[in-house]
């Protein structure tokens, strides 16, 4: 028996050179995205025309602001005498983490419930939180301020003490994360939590272990936004921190903004002494900000 | 292991037991209740005692002459209500917060375009939306001090209309009252530029493409596609926006306010929420006016809010 | 030891509504794997999560050996499962995820890793046990739930379609891998599906569900040879089985002009109506068949497997569809006219009015 020999293979041209298009975009595109460019560039500038604004006069002296020329730093040294700004800026963080941390804690649980252990009335409950928000601060002031200076613990006022802006803060800030809290933990998926009743967790070791580590995105968020809210506060920050000794950084330059100051320079160095912390939170967490968002309005 | 297969006759029938039954509740369910209400008790907890009880309070308060408890107070009913009506203070300021509402449109229009553009993802997009939503870091004290020089006779705004040619409408912006007004509301466009934007570009990321292919397929102009299925998709956003914007809008501006005209001139720039202020802790005022006009002011958000979720939602 | 037992248990969603489950009535023995399987809406889902717990049993109860397990809660009746999705947690590596049951439980750490580590051998998971679901295939998660599952020990391993999410040629290959896996594991298994033909290759025995009711509960090839109804007959197997309806004759079934003779019959009155069942095997391409004993078929289909040929086509002067086998290669082409004709004694009937066998 003779062996053929396995066929020879087809011979084939090499294919042709594949055509550079990954290169260079075409012609049109490139000027599409040159014009787009220069429009979102002018937005920019009016977007930022106020911190520009703001570096640039803080780093005047008063007179040099006045005539309009020159830059010193006057300005900066002026204000370490004129406001405590480091102990304020402490008050600030105070306030903040503590009010924040309240706002997390009750809002987590909330939206949790909210969103996976359904019980009845919980509608009820649901829309009383979220109505909250249609409440105008200026509207329950007085009356919060009147029924807080009734309070005592131990021995000092809550208004005396930062109790009193920490439980407003949280107050407020509460309606809003719960909505988003809800609205992301409906997100998930319920053959998770599932498994871990079949796993033997209680509803709450289900939260506590499977429910909050999954909403980091949406924690973030809370976290970022009620940062910039709270503390750029004047409101109730004026109101309810009736010890000047534990005024918040705003509320500071918000009295220094209205007092009889004239000294420009010396208010926008302040300014952005205050706008900062708020600022680099922003920057260091946005990504958070923009996947906690999504869950929350998407649903 | 072979087993007869079960007679037809036996499983026909309904079982008779399952006519009377109703869904039963496992301890499981109960628990879950349970745990559910537990969990969500403190934020209700939380809101009404420092957020429902002062409404309420607020509302009572309003029919009496009460001053924060300092003298005693009595039932006036809706006496306060009738001077205050007929206070014509009462209604220009009013007529400034419907003013400000003239400037929703921009404020919704204007970061919609933004998306927009955003969305084409040029190059360095990402940068540009860090910087578009820098604003709304600042405070807006911090805002109502700058927008104060912007808007001042030897301010930029005036600088720049001198540059291109328009120094003769040159004024001090804040000085006339209608302006003034003018200015908040300009001010206040610019600082919801920042947050409606992350909103409307969160609504964009969760756009279905396809839709938008099959119809470009079927023959749909940009236009079309832009208007028919685009904007139905972002509806959800756009409402969500337009509550947010109308929230601040009624809330949030009196510290601009405060720092930027200190409700003047004259009345000017004096919405309801600053007049809240003024009237309750102000040199004249009656805490309990305060709390009237507080009232008044949480009547008017919460018949917008919901005539603005009823109109959206009809238009489904 | 784990037998499962459904007695009459039944599950309404609302007052004075059709059960979503109703009145089942199941022995499962020890070690066995039993498959659910019907077309969607029949239950079996139902069924298995009021096994599992997850739905509150109306009426009748559920034994998980000898222990009336109806109104236990899921994390006291021994039990694990595997949900279509998966369900891992996503935070938690696949080590975590297997071991995080008996962590809750308070196992010692060596114990669970003993285990953990064990069943990733036995799944092949090894080098994935420090990573993330979200950076497994789909495949990989699948065998990560089985594991969380194998790792609990219970007495009773619940599936819910846990290939449906798979791509056709990896659940060709799990299936095996899970039915071999069970076998060695010898844990009593409720597995639930859609796809008749996993029913058929894994289960010990079948129950068949429509509508809430059990059809039949048997053993694949009684259930492919011995259907009880009209719906699992043509349920089971594929292509499905060719029903004709007809009257019953003496001795015989008359059908599309033609007469088919069924022994088995004897007893039936004459006259009454009943449905012919025929499998696609049983049906003979056979031109040269008597015209009184064959059906007249138009060819428009023919799907040629290689070693088989299938055929489809409309019986003549009717819209009737048949679909008959035949040896590959050799199978008639579309438009022509072939004569069919019926094995004796591998065809079906059914009563017409309740789709019994009879």
């Amino acid at each position: 028996m003779t062996i053929t020999a396995p066929p020879a293979p087809p011979t084939t041209t090499p294919p042709p050179p594949l055509r550079n298009r990954s290169a260079r975009p075409p012609a049109g595109r490139v000027v599409k995205n040159v014009g787009l460019f220069v429009v979102m560039s002018i937005v920019a500038i009016v977007m930022l025309y106020p911190f520009y604004f703001m570096i640039d006069t803080s780093l005047k002296s008063d007179s040099q602001f006045i005539s309009g020329h020159g830059h010193s730093f006057a300005s900066w040294i002026k204000l370490n005498s004129e406001i405590p700004w480091a102990h304020e800026l402490l008050n600030s963080t105070i306030v903040c983490v503590c009010a924040i941390a309240i706002i997390l804690v009750v809002s987590t649980m909330a939206g949790f419930a909210f969103a996976k252990l359904n019980y009845r009335r919980q509608t009820f409950i649901f829309l009383a939180i979220i109505a909250a928000l249609l409440i105008p601060m200026q509207s329950i002031i007085i009356p919060a301020f009147y029924n807080l200076s009734k309070v005592n613990v131990g021995n000092f006022n809550l208004l005396q003490s930062y109790g009193a802006a920490i439980l407003m803060y949280s107050a407020l800030g509460t309606p809003f994360a719960t909505f988003l809290m809800t609205a992301y933990f409906r997100g998930l998926p319920d053959d998770v939590i599932e498994a871990g009743i079949i796993d033997g967790l209680s509803y709450g070791a289900i939260f506590r272990r499977i429910g909050l580590p999954m909403a980091v995105p949406a924690i973030v968020t809370v976290v970022v936004l009620q940062f910039i809210q709270i503390w750029d506060d004047l409101l109730i920050g004026l109101l309810f921190l009736q010890n000047t000794d534990q005024r918040t950084i705003t509320v500071g330059l918000g009295v220094l903004a209205s007092g009889r100051t004239t000294d420009f320079p010396v208010l926008m160095a302040g300014s952005i002494l205050s706008a900062l912390p708020a600022i680099i939170v922003f920057l260091v967490f946005q990504r958070f900000l923009i996947n906690g968002l999504t869950a929350g309005i998407g649903k | 292991m072979s087993i007869a297969p079960i007679e037809l006759e036996e499983v026909d029938r309904l079982p008779q037991a399952s006519r009377a039954l109703r869904p039963k509740k496992t301890g499981l369910v109960r628990r879950r209740s349970r745990t559910g209400l537990l969990m969500t008790a403190p934020a209700f907890i939380l809101v009404t005692a420092l957020l429902g009880i002062p409404i309420v309070q607020a509302f009572y308060y309003s029919f009496t002459d009460w001053s924060g408890g300092l003298q005693p107070t009595h039932w006036i009913g809706i006496q306060t209500y009738i001077t205050e009506f007929k206070d014509p203070q009462f209604w220009r300021v009013l007529e400034n917060n419907a003013l400000l509402l003239l400037t929703i449109p921009f404020a919704i229009g204007i970061p919609l375009g933004i998306a927009f553009l955003l969305n084409e993802r040029v190059p360095g997009w990402r940068f540009f939306r860090t910087v578009y939503f820098l604003p709304t870091a600042i405070s807006w004290v911090v805002i109502g001090m700058v927008a104060l020089r912007f808007f001042a006779t030897d301010g930029l705004l005036n600088h720049m209309l001198a540059g291109v040619g328009l120094g003769s409408i040159q004024t001090d912006f804040l000085a006339n009252e209608y302006q003034a007004l003018m200015a908040v509301g300009i001010t206040f466009v610019w600082s919801m530029i920042g947050t409606n934007t992350i909103i409307f570009l969160t609504g964009m990321a969760t756009l279905d493409l396809s839709l938008a292919e099959a119809a470009r397929v079927d023959g749909a102009t940009t236009s079309q596609i832009f208007w028919h299925i685009t904007m139905p998709q972002l509806k959800r956003f756009i409402q969500f926006a337009v509550i947010m914007t109308l929230i601040s809008a009624f809330t949030a501006l009196f510290s601009l306010i405060f720092v930027m005209t200190g409700g003047g001139p004259g009345f000017g720039t004096t919405t309801l929420e600053f007049f809240v202020y003024q009237e309750g802790f102000g040199p004249s005022g009656l805490f309990a006016t305060g709390a009237l006009l507080g009232i008044i002011l949480f009547v008017i958000m919460a018949i917008v809010g919901l005539a603005q979720v009823r109109l959206l939602r009809s238009k489904d | 030891m784990a037998t499962v037992r459904f007695d009459q248990a039944t599950r309404v969603y609302a007052a004075n509504h059709v059960p979503a489950v109703n009145g089942l009535n199941l022995d499962i023995a020890d070690g066995e794997m039993c498959v659910l399987v019907g077309p969607s809406g029949s239950g079996k889902s139902t069924a298995l999560r009021m096994l599992a717990g997850l739905e509150p049993v109306d009426g009748g109860a559920i034994f998980i050996g000898d222990r009336d397990v109806t109104d236990l809660e899921p994390k006291r009746r021994d039990i694990a499962m595997v949900f279509q999705n998966y369900a891992l947690y996503p935070h938690m590596t696949v080590r975590q995820n297997m071991g995080f049951a008996l962590k809750m439980a308070g196992r010692n750490k060596a114990d669970t890793a003993a285990r953990v580590d064990e069943a990733a051998q036995l799944l092949e998971l090894e080098q994935y046990l420090d990573r993330r679901p979200k950076q497994l295939s789909g495949g990989q998660r699948q065998r990560v739930a089985m594991g969380r599952a194998i790792v609990r020990e219970p007495q009773v391993f619940l599936m819910d379609e846990p290939l449906s999410n798979l791509d056709a040629k990896l659940r060709v290959s799990t299936r095996t891998q899970i039915a071999s896996l069970q076998r060695r594991l010898g844990i009593t298994t409720v597995y639930v599906t859609h796809d008749q033909v996993e029913a058929m290759t894994m289960g010990d025995r079948v129950a068949v569900l429509k509508d809430g009711l059990l059809q039949q509960f048997d053993t694949p090839i009684g259930l492919y040879d011995r259907p009880a109804n009209v719906f699992v007959a043509g349920f089971i197997g594929s292509p499905a089985m060719n029903l004709l309806a007809g009257n019953a004759v003496a001795g015989g079934v008359v059908a599309e002009g033609v007469t088919v003779p069924t022994p088995q019959l004897a007893g039936v009155s004459s006259g009454g109506r009943v449905v012919l069942g025929i499998r696609s095997e049983d049906l003979i391409v056979d031109s040269s068949a008597p015209a009184g004993e064959a059906l007249t078929l138009n060819v428009d289909l023919v799907e040629e497997l290689g070693s088989d040929a299938y055929v489809y086509g409309t019986i003549a002067g009717t819209d009737k569809r048949l679909v008959a086998r035949t040896p590959g290669r050799r199978a008639p082409s579309r438009d022509e006219q072939v004569k069919v004709r019926v094995q004796p004694d591998h065809v079906h009937v059914f009563d017409e009015a309740t789709g019994v066998r009879l």
